[in-house]
Parts: structure tokens; C-alpha cells; sequence
């Protein structure tokens, strides 16, 4: 008679890798392998195609982390109401350029994964474990990357209470590569632009970006979003005709606010328009 | 033994009496209703025994460790992926105890050749308003209890969990006169006390039976108080978050209770 074999497999981070669990169940796709190159068929060049502007810093009052909301297909907007800065958990923030559809499920896979974490080993995912998850994401999703569908380039924002507590900002490649960032970080196709602005702003500005009030720090933001817009037109910016303004949200040590458009219609009025 | 079933029913028989023996010193779990949410409490020394699930779901457990475990870990793992797959509004307790749990329980059960899940639980889902909390307690055997709720009428306030049937009954008489489902936090917690000591002096002194009097649980509870911690959480009415399950400390409690 066979005797069943005792194993050990559960528990230590196995059991709790929420992705993992939903590949098991057939929920969530697998792994694609990039394309091996062939001799004797074109190889199809990957276009990064992360068709927005968002950007973070770090400011006096913790991280301030801004999109803008158009979705695009092309030349076409699709959409001028999109919500690229999502909430993952009560500290945590991941905004997103590139593709909706693949960027939105991993957001959802995320949230997913941190509470199943937490749920499962009775302890909160530590920000290293948070960020790595991310990168996992994004490593699984390179086979598609390269199959020309699907790229994603997020930017992820949190508040750490280890070793100090502090806010922290990170920037991905579409590889899965982390960076973490001093001062601030930028995506998508209108970055170069926001990079520039707030590499001046930060050291020949008033003031440097962390030593900004709120407002100042909004201001800031709906500037930099604007000047993308100028020259890029799959950033929406500011819509003065439809009133459309930016999502902007701060992740600071008591949590995430979402800034009302109300608040930033008043700084845009006196410090942009 | 198939085709005895005089000996099934027999192994059946011995095996529960076996695992009523091993739940017997299991200290009580009260999971009362009240105006903002429902609160669980237990009173214990070493292992933690409420926990999450989801986020209106909690569960508060005796038994094996290893049987809870295994037993927390798939009523995680459904309910998360069906908040996955759907959203987290399609989570219902009602379905992961009825459909998932209480099937797997009831064959661990019944197969006598096989390990059965020494673990008794009490679940509960907090609705939007009182009359819309769900409590429900799940034996090992696969056993489904409302404390007298039905299904067309599921208004309950509260549920318990205790080693013995005596001292769960005690504990569920008390609640039923002393609770009411709009107490304030500080009410509801100090029923729940009352009624784990109720509930802990029945286990201690199996021989008497009928409530204590008042003086006898005070007594009861600044000695066990004492020397063990109280372990607490509440899931929270507040749909504002989508998460409710909230652990509370014991140092927050202790200044909430009456002498």
C-alpha cells in the first residue's frame, strides 16, 4: 500500500502567494513565454505604447502622486475620465501608464495579494515583500509585453513604519526592474517632460520638492501634467472646457487622501489657469 | 465495515464522543452584535483564536491547531477568490459555511478511516444593519446552528462557542436576557465578558448547573482576568472601509470594563 506522503508545502510563502492560488484555480492567466526569434520571419519590434503621464514626489506632507485621465487607442481618446491612480491598501498607491486593461488586473491582483497576506500569515506584508510583488507581476507579464500586447510601467507609492517611518516611492521598467526613488518619479509617454520640470523645480525651484506645502506641491503637479499635455496628445492635462482635472492623491503616514476636485480646481484657478 | 453498519454506526458514535472529549476544555467565544458592528471575545493565555477571513468575516475557533488552520486557510482561500473573480459584495458567509465548508466537514466526519476536524468554529458577517448580521456556529461533524434564528426570519444578535453544550446553553441563556443588539461598545463588551465567565466557571465545575449569581461571575472574572489577556476583535458597521475586521488590544479593553 502506498503511504501518503506528508508535506510541508503549505505556510511559509507558498500558501500565501495569492497569485500562485489563483493560477491553480485557472483564474488568472499564466506565465507567456517570449517569442523566440526565428530566422526568416520579421520580428515584430516592441512598441512601448504607455499612452498617459503620471508622476510622484515626495513632498512635506508625504507622497503626492497625480494622472491625468485620458485613455487612449492610437489617435483616439477613448476616454477623457480614467482613473489611473489607484488605492491598493490603506498606505499603498499604484499608478499606471500603459495598457488599462492588463494595468487594472494586476492593481486587482495586488490588493488581492496583500490581504490574502495578511489574512493567511496574521502579520502585514512588509514594503520590501510589496514591492517585489509588483516586480513579480510585471516579470510574468513580459511574455505578453513582447508579443506586442499588454505593457505595463507603474510607479508604486506607500508609507513604511520599518525601520523609520517614512514614505517611499518606486518606478518599474516594463521588465519587472525596481528603482526606488529619492525625490520623485515619472511614466508614460509625457514623462520627459514632467521629468524635466520637476528635476528644475527641485533644484533651482523655490524651494526642493520635499520641502513643499501641500498646495504647493498640487500646483506643482498641475503644472507639470499641463506642460505634458502641451506637446503630448495622449495626455489629458488640464480640460478647462470640461472641467476635467487630475486625480491627485497623497500617501502620507495616516493613509491615502484623495485631494477633492473641488481643492483642485482652487489651485489650478490661482496658480495655473 | 460497509457492510456492517452496525459497526459504522458504532465508530461513529465513538468517534464523536472522542472529539467532544478533546473539545471540553476549550475556553468560550462570545460574538455579541451591537449598535456598530459585532464584537468577538475570548479570554485565553496562548493561542490566538479569532481571526479574519474576509472583509465583512470573522471566525473565532476551539480545537486542534492544526484542524483550524487548515480549516482558516480554505475559508480564506474561497472567499478570497471569489472577491476576486466577482467582487467582495458576492462574499456571503451563508454560501462558504452551507456549500463549502460544512460538505468537507461532514465526509472528514464520516469517513472512519480517515482523520475527522477536531475543530468547532463560530463565524459571523456584519451586515448594514443589525437585523442583517449573520452568526453561525459549525461543528465538527459538518453541523450547522443559529442560536434559534431561521431561515426566513435570521434576525440573531449573537452566537457562542464553548467546549461543552452545558456551558454554551448557559452562555446563550444569559445573552438572551441580558443583550440587547443597540447596546453601546462598552455594553456589548461587558456582556461578552460576563457571559465567557459564564460560560468558563460551567467548564470549571461541571457538576453545577443553572447561571451564577452576579457576585459569583464578577468574582470569577477579576480572578481570570488576572492572570490570562483578553483577546478581541470587532468587525465594524462602517461600510465607509472596505475592510472591518479590526483586532483590539487588551490594554484598550481593560479600561472599558465595570467592576
Amino acid at each position: 500500500m502506498e503511504r501518503s506522503s506528508v508535506a510541508f508545502d503549505q505556510n511559509l510563502s507558498g500558501a500565501a502567494d495569492f497569485p500562485a492560488l489563483l493560477r491553480r484555480k485557472g483564474l488568472l492567466a499564466s506565465v507567456a513565454i517570449p517569442p523566440m526569434p526565428q530566422a526568416g520571419i520579421p520580428q515584430k519590434t516592441w512598441q512601448p505604447t504607455e499612452a498617459t503621464t503620471i508622476l510622484a514626489f515626495k513632498f512635506s506632507g508625504g507622497v503626492l502622486v497625480a494622472g491625468d485621465r485620458r485613455a487612449t487607442a492610437g489617435n483616439t481618446v477613448v476616454y477623457d475620465r480614467a482613473d489611473k491612480v489607484l488605492e491598493i491598501d490603506r498606505q499603498s498607491i499604484m499608478a499606471i501608464a500603459g495598457v488599462p486593461a492588463t494595468a487594472w488586473e494586476m492593481a486587482r491582483v495586488l490588493e488581492h495579494s496583500f490581504q490574502y497576506f495578511r489574512r493567511t500569515q496574521l502579520q502585514e506584508m512588509s514594503v520590501d515583500g510589496k514591492v517585489r510583488a509588483l516586480s513579480k507581476l510585471l516579470r510574468d507579464n513580459f511574455g505578453f509585453v513582447m508579443q506586442g500586447v499588454g505593457v505595463v510601467v507603474p510607479i508604486f507609492a506607500t508609507y513604511d513604519s520599518h525601520p523609520k517611518p517614512e514614505a517611499r516611492l518606486y518606478f518599474y521598467d516594463a521588465m519587472g526592474a525596481q528603482f526606488e526613488a529619492a525625490d520623485y518619479a515619472a511614466t508614460g509617454s509625457g514623462s520627459p517632460a514632467v521629468r524635466g520640470i520637476l528635476y528644475y523645480e527641485n533644484n533651482w525651484g523655490k524651494k526642493p520638492l520635499h520641502k513643499l506645502s501641500e498646495e504647493e506641491a498640487v500646483s506643482v503637479a498641475l503644472r507639470a501634467l499641463d506642460t505634458a499635455a502641451e506637446s503630448d496628445t495622449s495626455t489629458g492635462g488640464v480640460d478647462r472646457g470640461g472641467k476635467i482635472y487630475p486625480i491627485i492623491k497623497i500617501v502620507s503616514r495616516e493613509g491615502i487622501t484623495t485631494l477633492p476636485e473641488s481643492k483642485i480646481a482652487a489651485v489650478f484657478k490661482e496658480t495655473v489657469a | 465495515m460497509i457492510e456492517e453498519p452496525y459497526r459504522w454506526v458504532e465508530a461513529i458514535a465513538n468517534r464523536r464522543e472522542y472529539i467532544e472529549a478533546q473539545l471540553a476544555p476549550g475556553s468560550p467565544i462570545a460574538a455579541v452584535g451591537y449598535r456598530d458592528g459585532i464584537l468577538f471575545l475570548t479570554v485565553g493565555q496562548t493561542r490566538q483564536k479569532l481571526f479574519e477571513i474576509y472583509d465583512r468575516i470573522a471566525m473565532g475557533a476551539i480545537g486542534h491547531p492544526g484542524d483550524i488552520e487548515r480549516l482558516r486557510m480554505a475559508a480564506i482561500e474561497l472567499a478570497s477568490t471569489e472577491g476576486f473573480t466577482r467582487s467582495a459584495a458576492d462574499v456571503s458567509l451563508r454560501r462558504l459555511v452551507h456549500y463549502s465548508l460544512s460538505p468537507v466537514m461532514k465526509s472528514a466526519f464520516e469517513q472512519v478511516y480517515g482523520a475527522p476536524y477536531l475543530a468547532r468554529m463560530l463565524f459571523a458577517e456584519v451586515g448594514e444593519s443589525p437585523n442583517e448580521d449573520l452568526f453561525l456556529r459549525v461543528e465538527y461533524d459538518g453541523e450547522i446552528a443559529t442560536n434559534g434564528a431561521t431561515y426566513a426570519q435570521a434576525r440573531q444578535d449573537f452566537a457562542v462557542l464553548s467546549g461543552t453544550r452545558q456551558s454554551r446553553e448557559l452562555m446563550e441563556a444569559f445573552l438572551k436576557s441580558q443583550h440587547a443588539p443597540d447596546a453601546s461598545f462598552e455594553l456589548a463588551l461587558n456582556s461578552a465578558l460576563d457571559a465567557w465567565s459564564i460560560g468558563h466557571i460551567s467548564l470549571q465545575a461541571s457538576d453545577a448547573n443553572g447561571q451564577p449569581d452576579q457576585a459569583a461571575v464578577l468574582k470569577h472574572r477579576q480572578e481570570q482576568l488576572a492572570i490570562r489577556g483578553i483577546e478581541a476583535a470587532v468587525l465594524e458597521r462602517d461600510a465607509s472601509r472596505a475592510i472591518r475586521y479590526r483586532s483590539l488590544s487588551d490594554t484598550e479593553l481593560r479600561s472599558l470594563i465595570h467592576e
